[in-house]
């Protein structure tokens, strides 16, 4: 590291929305051909820093120097011409748009007023060679896979020829094979002197490729140390500032395990293939397995959102088809997207009115929406039963923290007291001590008798969990495991290499 | 490492090559009636030439239409700005020659400054663009209309050209839809503008992550969807020999140019379509008017069926895509 | 959500300010304005000669309310009034005997035009804005197609009897419009349905967040035809009141669906949905209608109003955005 001017400094920086401060006196530098991470839980200001540092919003306080000369971003454009290139969290790539197009947005080489369709075509293929993708400039980018997109971000960060490279979670939506790929080209980067601030929340990584880390909590720089000086243990304290011991909730009793509630044969559609399954009362089952594995589909299959076109399904012992929502729960199943702000909430609606949805989507249409099981008592009852915190439970639910909106929701299905909940990523975007409480609610309504089907991509939580974790791996189920299973485990299965070679 | 992604992604539609054969049917849909009803006339070079003029005015309105879409607008205030340009066209012009250049300036600069105001209010303001334009729509119309309520001047012969002249075989205001056309189309494919308007329609937030000014470009097309809003107006203008307040309303250019774009294979959410495809949607209706024509059916009916038509058009693409429209 | 979500509600003064109806106290400023030109609108009477007035406007801001509540435009209504008068002209052929049936046979097409709109929109996907506009040209060609062009017939008189007939000498009020009582009537069941039914709760969720509400079970498909059904037969009522008083007339009902939007969003309705409420709505096509009057008093040319409807659009539009930024 040399002990020359850092090419990035953030002094004091500060920034308040409508008088919550989302960012309080934080200083921060980079030096050429350093990784410096950035953790802290969701909210704790990150993404709110680099969108400053990126000139999406202007600091309240404080200011920025880059190689020592002070200056203020008032549009992304400025920001990008001052050579920092910042790969956010939500993919921006426009799908209809080839991979060219998407690479070179808004730095289209042009000559004598036209694009210069060959200068395009050729940097473009360059740059994805660079970062490894084999994508052809001129195919669109809907057609490609979520990781050969993350990669085509990648390459359209690096068009722009940054001094500063800002990667925000850029290995959220990726499998740990596809995570790997992602981490040597940092590596590359760094060697090459590029100044990378990089976001993220797994702890591996940030062991892997950090040089500092900076640990930021409620807005408010916490400590910034070598990556050497740290352990997880250490980093997750300072990110929430307590132990979390008891992290992951006690494994249920093999002994109490009920009837089987739900049991799928041959099942199957454009995507899923011979899908068998059974699901007993009172177990957590996991469901692993890469991007693209079907994973989501088998939930949304099981679900009726996209219904199995073959196959039989027994619910309750009984035989019966599911074809839509609303006929999977008339048979008793739950729901929960991954998607919670397109999926699962009524953003203006209240607490009251979201947690009783789904009753009074069952309701005489004419009867007053308070009546007999909708009564107010009864919303505030499932609100408490699943430890909502909110001011009032009049409010709207737009008004809270993600953990607490996903909480009403699942309050939504305990209404109507489901035999099988199937929650799809049921702690993407949630802080980590609102996950802690939504295993706890996991076990609990598993101990209560019902099955619980968790679909996730995060493997501590998928292993720390659930009571017996199935694999999939291209649209069939690859492998079920007993609970204590390890991630190799899990991640042969994931990647159909049996024991061979183990995952990058 | 299999493409499908895992969560309910839209399946991808089938591209469909949609100008080229939208324009066959309906070039097969003409043949095909002007035979069967023995109309062979419709069938000559006049014939066709004809059919062409019914283009126009459609046309070029369509053409600013195809670009508030595309960058993930809409425009409801054209039918509107055409009525304004037409009237304050003839109500300039008073007749006089000399005053035809004063007056297609006038028009121009009026039709970029409401584009200009279409945009501010969209892009600043944030406002829903269905219901900017509605209501800047409402607010030209009632300001013409309480000022003009019949024909308003006229417009000098030599301004009739316009719509009525010739190079060769072919009018000039075809010509001049072709041209706007090819025009539009090398803006949208090969300038740095056109890149932009794609993307600022594909994803806004996107787009301004890139460094893309997006406001800039949703005012933009705005201008140039006025701009051809006032060239439509002067057109009829010129076809009517006077402009009148309800010409773009009876026109339904609003609706029509929407319908067209649509038809035409443009994303109605923006990001993804073209020019070529907006004129194969604006053939297909001129088409269907001359089919009308040639098999006899009254205004009134023909007012029903273009409405069910414009319906089942826009069904055609909606109906396929996943989830809810409101 | 990021640390900038509020764990805390609204401070109080804030939801006091979101509280007050805007439509409500802009109805009070204008009203009082035209009584103090026109003295005789502060009397009893000279309330209900206007309400009498302001009924047609009132019953369409309720039912196009409800499409607005649940995320959608009906653009058709204006043309269904139209059709309306014309077609109750042309069956009833003013003879007073075809009245009830031909009221019937109204209320029948207005079933058919809200299940179409609402079909189009659900299963063939169309958005409601364009679905609507294109009923609204088939239904002014069906209009004009039936009265060929020139309208015919004439409403006989008890059919005009719903819009016009005031009963005299009634105790308190003095006098009463028959159209005064349909409207109240209309209002508290347009007030029922909205805010005291499960039904009302599926549509705000429904115009809220499609998607959740159908993933949550809610029956989107059904909730969206039913409020176009109820938009429909909403306009047909108001048909047959603006017969009795308006005439018959192709440009009876043009217009009215941006006039009864323009009165929803006065009145707090949030346009693509999720928000809404009836009191509002009655508020705004209160305060729209006494603008109108205003304008008239003023002498304005009747255009203007149109540009007046612009203007409130746009602005109340662009300040629920600006609400929505800062909140």
């Amino acid at each position: 590291m040399s002990a020359a001017t850092p090419v990035l400094s953030m002094r004091g920086i500060g920034k308040s929305f409508t008088g919550v401060r989302a960012l309080d006196d934080v200083s921060l530098d980079c030096h050429a051909g350093e990784v410096h991470a950035i953790c802290g839980e969701n909210g704790a200001g990150k993404s709110t820093l680099m969108k400053v540092l990126g000139g999406v919003y202007r600091p309240d306080e404080g200011e920025i120097l880059l190689g020592g000369q002070p200056v203020a971003f008032r549009h992304p454009v400025e920001a990008r011409r001052a050579g920092i290139s910042i790969i956010h969290q939500e993919l921006s790539l426009l799908p209809e748009r080839s991979v060219a197009d998407n690479i070179f947005l808004g730095l289209e080489p042009t000559r004598s007023g036209l694009l210069d369709r060959a200068v395009m075509q050729n940097g473009a293929r360059r740059l994805l060679e660079r970062v490894g993708a084999r994508v052809h400039p001129g195919a669109l980018v809907k057609s490609l896979s979520i990781a050969e997109q993350q990669l085509v971000e990648i390459a359209k960060a690096l068009a722009l020829d940054a001094s500063i490279i800002v990667m925000d979670e850029p290995t959220a939506a990726l499998d740990d094979r596809d995570a790997g790929r992602l981490l040597e080209l940092v590596g590359t980067l760094r060697r090459e002197g590029a100044a990378v601030l990089y976001i993220s929340h797994r702890m591996a990584e940030l062991k892997a490729i950090a040089d500092r880390i900076t640990v930021l909590k409620d807005g408010k720089l916490v400590a910034t140390h070598t990556a050497a000086a740290l352990t997880p243990a250490m980093i997750v304290r300072l990110m929430v500032g307590r132990d979390l011991a008891d992290f992951f909730p006690t494994p249920g009793d093999p002994a109490k395990l009920g009837p089987i509630v739900l049991s799928v044969q041959d099942g199957g559609n454009a995507v899923l293939a011979d899908i068998a399954l059974d699901l007993r009362a009172g177990e957590i089952v996991g469901i692993a397995g890469l991007e693209g594995s079907g994973k989501g589909a088998l939930g949304r299959a099981l679900f009726g959102d996209e219904p199995f076109t073959r196959g039989r399904m027994m619910i309750d012992g009984h035989e019966g088809l599911i074809s839509s929502p609303r006929t999977a729960i008339a048979a008793g199943i739950g729901f929960l997207s991954d998607d919670r702000k397109r999926e699962g909430i009524a953003p203006q609606q209240s607490l009251r009115d979201n947690v009783l949805m789904t009753l009074r989507a069952f309701a005489q249409r004419l009867l007053p929406p308070g009546s007999g099981a909708m009564a107010r008592t009864a919303a505030d009852r499932q609100l408490t039963e699943v430890d909502v915190r909110a001011a009032g439970f009049a409010q709207e639910i737009r008004e809270l923290s993600g953990g607490n909106q996903q909480k009403v929701v699942i309050g939504r299905w305990l209404a109507r007291d489901p035999k099988l909940l199937i929650f799809l990523e049921p702690t993407r975007g949630i802080d980590v001590a609102a996950k802690a409480a939504i295993y706890q609610l996991m076990r609990s309504l598993a101990d209560r008798g019902r099955a619980i089907l968790m679909i996730s991509s995060d493997l501590p939580e998928i292993i720390g969990v659930s009571d017996r974790v199935i694999v999939m791996h291209e649209g069939r189920l690859a492998g079920e495991l007993k609970r204590g299973a390890s991630e190799e485990q899990v991640m042969h299965l994931a990647l159909g290499t049996g024991a061979t070679e183990a995952a990058a | 490492m299999s493409a499908s992604a895992d969560i309910a992604v839209a399946r991808p539609a089938r591209e469909i090559p949609v100008a080229p054969l939208l324009f066959a049917g309906s070039l097969a849909l003409y043949i095909v009636t002007a035979l069967a009803t023995g109309q062979h006339a419709y069938l000559t070079g006049e014939g066709f030439v004809g059919l062409t003029q019914r283009m126009v005015a459609l046309g070029i309105v369509a053409l600013g239409q195809t670009l508030t879409i595309l960058v993930g607008s809409i425009d409801l205030s054209v039918a509107n700005l055409i009525s304004v340009a037409a009237v304050l066209a003839s109500f300039i012009m008073k007749g006089e020659p000399a005053m035809i250049a004063p007056a297609v300036l006038a028009v121009l600069a009026l039709s970029a400054a409401v584009g200009l105001v279409n945009g501010l209010i969209i892009a600043r303001l944030d406002v829903n663009p269905l219901i900017a334009t509605l209501g800047v729509g409402l607010i030209l119309q009632g300001l013409l209309s309480a000022s003009f309520s019949n024909f308003a001047g006229s417009v000098p012969s030599a301004f009739q050209a316009f719509a009525y002249g010739r190079i060769g075989p072919l009018p000039w205001s075809v010509l001049l839809l072709f041209v706007l056309a090819f025009a539009i189309w090398l803006m949208l494919t090969r300038t740095r503008f056109g890149a932009h308007l794609y993307a600022t329609g594909g994803n806004r937030d996107g787009a301004r992550l890139a460094g893309i000014r997006t406001e800039r470009v949703i005012i933009g097309a705005h201008v140039l969807c006025s701009l051809m809003a006032g060239l439509t107006g002067l057109y009829l203008a010129s076809r009517l020999r006077a402009g009148a307040p309800w010409v773009g309303r009876d026109g339904v250019y609003d609706l029509e140019s929407i319908a067209v774009v649509v038809i035409g294979g443009t994303l109605l959410a923006g990001g993804r379509g073209g020019v070529w495809g907006t004129l194969a949607g604006v053939f297909l209706f001129a088409t269907l008017d001359a089919v009308f024509n040639m098999t006899g059916i009254d205004a009134f009916p023909k007012q029903v069926l273009r409405g069910a038509i414009v319906i089942l058009a826009v069904a055609v693409y909606a109906v396929r895509s996943r989830g809810h429209v409101a | 959500m990021s640390a900038t979500a509020a764990h805390t509600a609204p401070s109080a003064a804030l939801r006091f300010v979101r509280g007050i109806n805007v439509g409500v106290a802009i109805f009070l400023v204008l009203y009082g304005t035209i009584a103090v030109l026109q003295p005789s609108y502060f009397e009893v009477e000279g309330f209900l000669n206007f309400l009498r007035r302001a009924a047609p406007l009132i019953i369409l801001a309720c039912g196009q309310l409800f499409v607005i509540a649940g995320g959608g435009f009906d653009l058709s209504m204006g043309s269904l009034v139209t059709l309306t008068v014309l077609g109750g002209s042309m069956l009833a052929g003013g003879n007073p005997e075809n009245t009830w049936w031909t009221i019937g046979v109204l209320y029948l097409i207005g079933l058919g035009v809200g299940l179409v709109n609402g079909l189009v929109v659900t299963l063939l996907k169309v958005p409601s804005i364009i679905a609507t506009l294109g009923m609204l040209l088939s239904l002014n060609g069906a209009a004009l197609m039936w009265s060929g062009g020139a309208p015919r017939g004439y409403l006989p008189e008890n059919f005009r009897a719903l819009g016009r007939l005031v009963y005299r000498e009634v105790p308190v009020t003095g006098i009463m419009p028959l159209s005064v009582i349909i409207l109240i009537g209309f209002v508290a069941l347009a007030a029922w349905l909205l805010h005291a039914t499960v039904f009302g709760r599926q549509v705000l969720a429904v115009g809220d967040n499609p998607r959740a509400a159908e993933l949550a079970g809610v029956p989107v498909g059904a909730t969206r035809v039913l409020v176009f059904v109820i938009s429909a037969l909403s306009a047909v009522t108001a048909g047959i009141l603006l017969g009795g008083f308006a005439g018959v007339s192709t440009a009876v009902g043009q217009g009215l669906e941006l006039q009864a939007i323009a009165a929803c969003v006065i009145g707090g309705a949030q346009l693509l949905g999720g928000r809404a409420s009836v009191t509002g709505a009655v508020a705004g096509s209160l305060s729209l209608f006494a603008l109108f009057t205003l304008l008239n008093l003023m002498g304005l040319p009747q255009p203007l109003r149109e540009t007046v409807q612009g203007l409130i659009l746009i602005a109340a539009v662009a300040s629920s955005a600006w609400r929505m930024r800062r909140a």
